[in-house]
């Protein structure tokens, strides 16, 4: 009874989301189509030995419907003709393709090349790989598969021994190829389906990104009429390949547009409703313009009706403001108008086409008028009255506020409807302070500033209204004038220092040179000092002196007396004490022994002086 | 043969630019921010890429570090998985390696955390950086993806590219408030007077955590193991979308055909990982002038020429760095000669100067720390002694009393003792009287 019930309860959900699923927001439009065909040509513009660009080239063009022109085709044919070599069975079924895409004339295949691949894939060791694309080059050059329950059985095993998800997905495309025998790949759907990973619950993609996606996408899609997914899978998977449209890479390309046409021929294709530009509505343009496309941005081959608003909600209050309107046809057959008239604020807009409805969040835009504003000073303490001036919207203040620290600066203005944005700031060219206005019951914004508290340093500033909000047309910058405000003297701050970069030279001081006396007064006593010897001189010249009792036997005591004050000199000038005593030993032996020479023969010369008295 | 390859793989790896772990919410962003990773890969970056709450993550293995970078483009991740932490990351950044983080609105408590370590904060969930002056014309209707002028990207051409000429920028998510006291910290790209970030959805009743100019979209900080760590608001300023697209403001002003994203993203990339602004010292010379090679020690008041060769590393190669700003300091505790070194047309910066006259134990110390570039550091002691007591000053004229008095009394000496000792009196004047 529980399970009856449980079904019931199931498929009735089930039938609420067949009957109203989603859409997808978007589609690959004109701008994305010449972005992707650029870089595809932008891939065979480089003369390379790689033919495989060619490949994702033809075939993604091919899908895009934008031809070459038979001129590129001939040059493109001749330049894989002439560089085509075979390489492995993969690259060769790039060149095939490429060569019958282009519609290039005769033939690049040779039998003995077709020969070697059917072999090939009939080996049981071939790789799937291989088997795929070399199934494809048959149904190319329109062979049949000889022994196609073999190379079946060959999948099977091979997709035993490893079931990755690439894998899969060739097992899938290989499958189609072999008709009836490759009906065994159907088991598997489900798994795969099962594997895809799901983003944010919006996306669905497959781990490897885009090219796994793709070819699996591809592979599952590939036989008409299979439907392997529901309707909300592929919008998820649609979603993401919109995600992916700033792919650059031509492979990534193809992929995209690969898995993009299969999603378009499958059983569910994805239906695109989106607003065109941005989704708001102004006084100005009233018009919202909705899109109802195809992935492609092609109008549906069958086009959902009835297209439809269900309802606009305004989302402050919940009040539906528009319900069950048609849509007119715009312009283009894609494009659907609906004309609104809306109090500024959030609404939400569901449209639904047919059995797809997608909800949007609109904006009604609005302008912004300041009904007053009131600016001036207070004493903190109160007890001045305040006096405010009025402004007028756009003028200045004509003289600069000056402030001191016991007072407030207030700024007073109301507005024609609240907004998110309403700060004051405060503006030298170093600095920048911005206060943030508190509306009071009164709908009143104020701004109520403690200079003293709020402001570090005295300085000149330039005040500004900044008011702004989502939901209006005309953000404000309103120029108030200046306000000159000094704090008196506050404990002056450290200026912050300054971290990096040069730092002030220093050059060092020398200390200065001792002060000397002038040289006339060395010379004069160095004069004074030498006087007395010289007057002795004088002195002993006009008294009248003698050497009379010189002997030779004086000789050596004078010699090494003049030797010892010789080398006292030579101490001076340039010997050291070690030196100058190693040479005064001898000498002063010398002088001692001949001194005591003379000594003695002077007393004995003046005894026999006495005695002969 | 096994080995052989690992092992040449792993120093091709070591010579390119150097493994990096990219940690992603989901596979898409891979594919949604290509261009990014394209072109760190054509750099020759190794990337890996795990999603960040995968369990196998590990930054090092037996003490050594499998990556020199990490890009953490996870903004929601609440938790990383494996072994990686806040605590990890925060060792890793301390060991030397690179991080470049990006956020968004939704920053996840985990980058929360991350980034206060590294000194930014960042707001709270749900906030958006907005600006309603300044916003592009394509915004989703809150004001959010903002179009911001090139101007305010910081004055450093080594961390985001010459700023002339490159396009308006887009952004799109939440701000960083970064301490103004922390040196370290750089505010790459900054918002205008007119931003602020709030929380779009709710009424502002409270003081915005960031406004106006203070309002840091992209910061950096290198530190002081020159490490460096990249803090961005948001993960949609690296994306392909953002890089392609053409910028216009919807207030007039600001347009172009490209946005400048991609160049100043290079440009990040490139200094954040190192590739940008690394210096380093090639040599040291000092000697006498006039001489050639180092002496022993300096004496007071020599004049002493100082050589040193500064490189930057430039696409992979050292090469001989151009500044006109490299200072010398000649000090003992306390800087006595600082000076600017002159560059020589071979490349080395030299600096002349006197030695001064207080004798110690000296430094030449070249301290180059300059926004962007890591920071160079140099010294070389030498020591100064006092002059030797032969090599004052001689015959000064002021004292030439002194010797004059000295001599005289050594002549005077001499000649007396030959008059004393050889004076012949006068009879006629007896002696003793």
């Amino acid at each position: 009874m529980e399970f009856v019930k449980f079904c019931i309860l199931a498929l009735s959900i089930y039938t609420l989301f067949e009957s109203t699923h989603g859409s997808i927001g978007g589609y690959i439009n004109p701008a994305d189509r010449n972005k992707f065909i650029q870089i595809l040509q932008k891939s065979l513009d480089i003369d390379g030995s790689d033919l495989t660009p060619y490949y994702y080239a033809a075939k993604a063009r091919s899908i895009l419907n934008s031809p070459y022109e038979p001129q590129q085709v001939t040059d493109y044919c001749n330049n894989i003709k002439s560089k085509f070599q075979y390489q492995s069975i993969e690259n060769s079924f790039y060149v095939y393709s490429a060569w019958k895409l282009l519609g290039c004339r005769g033939q690049i295949h040779t039998t003995e090349a077709v020969k070697a691949i059917q072999s090939a894939i009939e080996n049981p060791k071939a790789a799937i790989p291989d088997i795929r694309y070399g199934l494809e080059i048959l149904v190319i050059v329109g062979q049949q598969v000889s022994n196609p329950a073999k190379i079946a059985q060959t999948i099977q095993t091979k997709l035993k021994e490893d079931d990755s998800l690439s894998n899969l997905g060739h097992a899938l495309h290989a499958g189609y190829l072999l008709g009836d025998s490759g009906k065994f790949v159907s088991s598997r759907v489900e798994d795969i389906i099962v594997q895809a990973d799901e983003v944010d619950g919006k996306l669905l993609q497959w781990e490897g990104g885009l090219t796994t996606t793709s070819l699996l996408l591809t592979g599952l899609l590939r036989a008409p009429g299979s439907a392997p997914l529901t309707a909300s899978q592929s919008d998820k998977f649609a979603n993401y390949l919109l995600t992916r449209k700033t792919v650059q890479t031509p492979k990534g390309v193809l992929g995209l547009v690969e898995a993009a046409n299969a999603l378009q021929h499958s059983t569910v294709p994805p239906v695109s409703v989106s607003i065109k530009g941005i989704p708001q509505v102004s006084p100005e343009k009233g018009d919202l313009v909705f899109q109802i496309t195809s992935i492609f941005g092609v109008p549906l081959k069958v086009p959902p009706k009835p297209i439809q608003v269900e309802s606009v909600t305004k989302l402050s209050d919940n009040s539906v403001v528009v319900s069950n309107q048609a849509l007119k046809q715009g312009g283009s057959s894609i494009d659907y108008v609906l004309p609104l008239k809306l109090d500024p604020g959030l609404y939400k807009v569901v449209i639904s086409a047919g059995p797809n409805t997608a909800d949007f969040a609109v904006r009604a835009l609005g302008s912004l008028a300041i009904k007053s504003l009131e600016i001036g000073l207070s004493d903190t303490d109160g007890s001045a009255a305040t006096k405010l001036t009025k402004l007028p919207y756009r003028n200045k203040l004509e003289k600069p506020l000056q402030a001191d620290s016991s007072q407030n600066l207030i700024v007073k203005f109301s507005l024609s409807r609240p907004v998110h944005q309403a700060f004051l700031r405060l503006h030298s060219v170093a600095k920048e302070i911005i206060f943030v206005a508190e509306q009071d019951s009164s709908k009143v914004y104020l701004v109520e500033v403690n200079l003293e508290k709020e402001l570090s340093e005295s300085g000149n500033f330039e005040m500004e209204l900044l008011l702004g909000d989502a939901l209006i047309t005309n953000p404000i910058r309103w120029n108030l004038g200046k306000i000159e405000v000094s704090l008196g003297a506050i404990a002056g701050k450290e200026a912050p220092r300054v971290a990096r970069g040069p730092k002030r030279e220093i050059e060092h001081l020398f200390r200065p040179a001792e002060k000397r006396p002038p040289e006339v007064v060395s010379v004069f006593f160095t004069a004074l000092t030498a006087s007395p010897f010289l007057i002795l001189l004088i002195l002993w010249a006009k008294i009248g002196i003698n050497f009379e009792n010189f002997t030779a036997i004086s000789l050596p005591f004078h010699l090494g007396f003049g030797g010892i004050l010789g080398l006292f000199t030579l101490f001076w000038l340039r010997l050291d004490m070690f030196v100058t005593c190693a040479w005064l030993v001898p000498i002063g032996g010398f002088t001692f022994f001949s001194g005591h020479k003379l000594l003695s023969h002077l007393a004995r010369s003046r005894k026999q002086e006495k005695s002969d008295k | 043969m096994k080995l052989i390859i690992l092992l040449c793989s792993f120093f091709a790896a070591s010579l390119a630019q150097g493994p990096t772990l990219v940690l992603l919410d989901n596979q898409v962003i891979k594919e949604t921010h290509s261009i990014f990773f394209k072109s760190l890969q054509d750099r020759g970056y190794t990337l890996t890429f795990k999603i960040a709450d995968d369990a196998s993550l590990v930054l090092s293995r037996y003490g050594e570090y499998l990556y020199k970078n990490l890009i953490i483009f996870a903004p929601s991740v609440e938790e990383f998985g494996g072994s990686l932490n806040v605590d990890a990351i925060t060792q890793f950044v301390d060991d030397g390696g690179n991080v470049l983080v990006a956020g968004s609105s939704e920053t996840g408590d985990v980058l929360r955390e991350l980034a206060s370590e590294c000194g930014f904060e960042v707001d709270e969930e749900g906030a958006f950086v907005i600006d309603h002056h300044g916003f592009s014309v394509d915004d989703n209707g809150q004001h959010t993806k903002l179009v911001v002028s090139s101007d305010n990207l910081i004055d450093a051409p080594v961390i985001v590219g010459p700023k002339k000429g490159v396009a308006p920028l887009l952004y799109q998510g939440t701000g960083i408030l970064t301490d103004v006291e922390n040196p370290l910290v750089l505010p790459l790209l900054t918002a205008d007077s007119t931003a602020y970030s709030f929380n779009p959805d709710q009424p502002i009743k409270e003081y915005p955590h960031a406004v106006g100019r203070d309002t840091v979209l992209i910061a950096g900080i290198q530190a002081r193991n020159n490490a460096r760590v990249v803090f961005s608001g948001s993960l949609s300023f690296f994306s392909d979308e953002f890089f392609t697209s053409s910028v216009e403001r919807a207030q007039g002003g600001l347009s172009a055909k490209k946005s400048g994203n991609e160049d100043v993203s290079t440009a990040v990339t490139q200094w954040v990982f190192k590739e940008h602004g690394q210096l380093r010292v090639r040599s040291v010379k000092h000697h006498k002038e006039g001489e050639k090679d180092a002496p022993n020690d300096y004496t007071i008041m020599e004049n002493v020429v100082y050589t040193i060769e500064i490189d930057i590393l430039e696409k992979g190669q050292w090469k001989p760095f151009t500044a006109t700003d490299v200072q010398l300091e000649f000090v003992r505790i306390d800087p006595f000669v600082r000076t600017t070194l002159k560059r020589k047309p071979a490349g080395q910066y030299e600096a002349r100067f006197t030695i001064p006259d207080v004798y110690g134990v000296y430094q030449f110390k070249v301290d180059y720390d300059r926004v962007g570039y890591t920071r160079l550091f140099s010294t070389t002691q030498v020591s100064v002694r006092p002059l030797q007591h032969t090599q004052y000053e001689r015959f000064i004229t002021s004292a030439y009393p002194y010797y004059t008095g000295a001599f005289s009394m050594m002549i005077g000496v001499f000649i007396f003792s030959f008059v004393f000792l050889h004076l012949k009196e006068d009879e006629k004047k007896p002696k003793g009287d």
